[in-house]
């Protein structure tokens, strides 16, 4: 038999020492601080997060001209609104949204790696870069999405946007009907970084 | 051909999906996350980037490239049975390690010493500068962009996808090969990529959206329903399409 598939039992520990030698060195030879990785990791937990995107998606559901416009030249509209300074560095130098509307249902995936709007979703969940979605949703969306809870109608198109060139894309999801009334903060919490890339919809429970 | 350059489509998968929502799913992937993002805010190439980084008086001993090129490139080269192995950041783990071994900032002795250590005493000190600057990466990024577009194909046109031999690294999905779509947008300009790939990409060209049928990618085996599948690809990826043949 093979080995090839088989995992040491100390796989993660590994990993874990092996990393933590790594950065060790790295900070030692002066290639890295102390505090580096850490603030790295601060950068995205406190300010790159997806609720950058949630406030982009209730803006466009409640402003229609905006709505209009960030799907046109999405780094323009976003611009407009009150969100951390780097909204165009680091993975959003080119930001496209695409938003779904009756009858159409946006799907972003990346086959050949896992490019993902940094600035205004945080960084990708594991879903994302499984090679199993990745492989999937290129050629059966409905059946994928169907099997995350996403029952779209048999006449609704899917688009499915292969992340292969220099933009990043995200989804505005459609607002959920009786949502009227809902301030601010309680439509933002119908928003998830799923919905923003097209696995479920806005305010679907998971 | 590499496998890695065909997941698009690859069938016989497991059913269904994982919706595995956390970005880490242990916390040491956390840690070469970090330094990964380290290594591109530190590249030696970003003083020639357009926010103009000082790259060459940060105060780090980095002085190699590092784009996503070259962690992608590691990814496409690896042996696609252990890329389907090993979960994302354990091919981050492996592919970055080797290269600080490689070009000989650390070796594999001195990691091994260290297994287990406790971590290096560290405080502030005026290195800060080198966070600075991977942070200030973070907040103004690298864009590609070199030039306002000047493409060869039009908004509607018909075009092929080329088929070159399969080089160390591609933007170009496998499935779309050969494969006949429609140009439905050009962006606004030219973009170069990291490296020359060796498969037509590198310096500033068109980026293009073509859209493609289900049939046409899939044939017989494309999911009924109505599905519209978009790409955005370098101008090198697209041929005109020979009305004669």
């Amino acid at each position: 038999m093979t080995d090839q598939f088989a995992y040491p039992s100390d796989r993660e520990q590994t990993s874990a020492e092996r990393v933590a030698a790594l950065e060790h060195l790295l900070i030692e030879k002066g290639v890295i601080t102390g505090q580096t990785v850490d603030k790295v990791l601060s950068y995205f937990e406190s300010e790159m997060t997806p609720l950058n995107g949630k406030k982009i998606v209730v803006k466009a559901w409640k402003d229609p001209d905006f709505a209009a416009r960030v799907v046109v030249d999405t780094p323009a509209a976003i611009a407009e609104l009150e969100l951390p300074e780097g909204m165009a560095g680091a993975e959003g130098e080119h930001l496209q949204a695409v938003a779904n509307v009756p009858g159409v249902h946006n799907l972003v995936i990346c086959t050949l790696c896992s490019c993902f709007p940094w600035p205004v979703l945080g960084l990708p969940p594991y879903w994302y870069k499984d090679p199993v979605f990745r492989s999937r949703a290129a050629r059966e969306p409905r059946t994928v999405l169907a099997e995350v809870g996403v029952e779209l109608a048999e006449e609704t198109e899917i688009k499915v946007w292969d992340s292969s060139g220099h933009s990043r894309w995200f989804v505005i999801p459609e607002r959920p009907s009786g949502t009227e009334d809902f301030t601010d903060e309680q439509l933002m919490d119908l928003v998830t970084t799923e919905s923003m890339i097209g696995v479920a919809l806005a305010g679907q429970s998971s | 051909m590499k496998l890695q350059h065909y997941l698009g489509g690859l069938e016989g998968l497991p059913q269904p999906l994982n919706l595995e929502k956390r970005v880490f799913v242990e916390e040491w992937e956390k840690r070469i996350f970090g330094i990964h993002v380290a290594m591109m805010g530190l590249s030696n190439h970003l003083g020639s980037a357009l926010p103009q980084y000082p790259i060459a008086e940060v105060p780090t001993k980095f002085r190699d490239e590092w784009t996503w090129a070259d962690l992608r490139t590691g990814a496409e080269g690896m042996n696609p049975f252990d890329y389907f192995k090993f979960r994302y950041y354990e091919k981050w783990l492996g592919g970055i390690t080797q290269f600080f071994i490689d070009k000989g900032y650390v070796s594999e002795d001195e990691i091994s010493a260290l297994l287990g250590a406790s971590p290096p005493q560290s405080a502030e000190t005026d290195a800060v500068a080198i966070d600075d600057q991977v942070i200030d990466y973070l907040r103004r990024g690298d864009s590609p962009r070199r030039d306002v577009a000047h493409p060869k194909f039009a908004v509607g046109q018909q075009v092929r996808i080329t088929n070159v031999p399969a080089g160390a690294h591609t933007r170009l999905p496998g499935a779309l090969r050969t494969r006949i779509g429609t140009v439905t947008r050009i962006f606004e300009g030219d973009y170069a990529y990291f490296v020359h790939t060796g498969d037509g990409i590198g310096d500033p060209m068109p980026i293009y959206i073509a859209e493609f049928t289900p049939d046409e990618l899939w044939g017989t085996r494309a999911e009924p329903g109505a599905n519209s599948f978009y790409a955005e690809l370098f101008e090198a990826y697209l041929e005109p399409v020979e009305e004669d043949k």
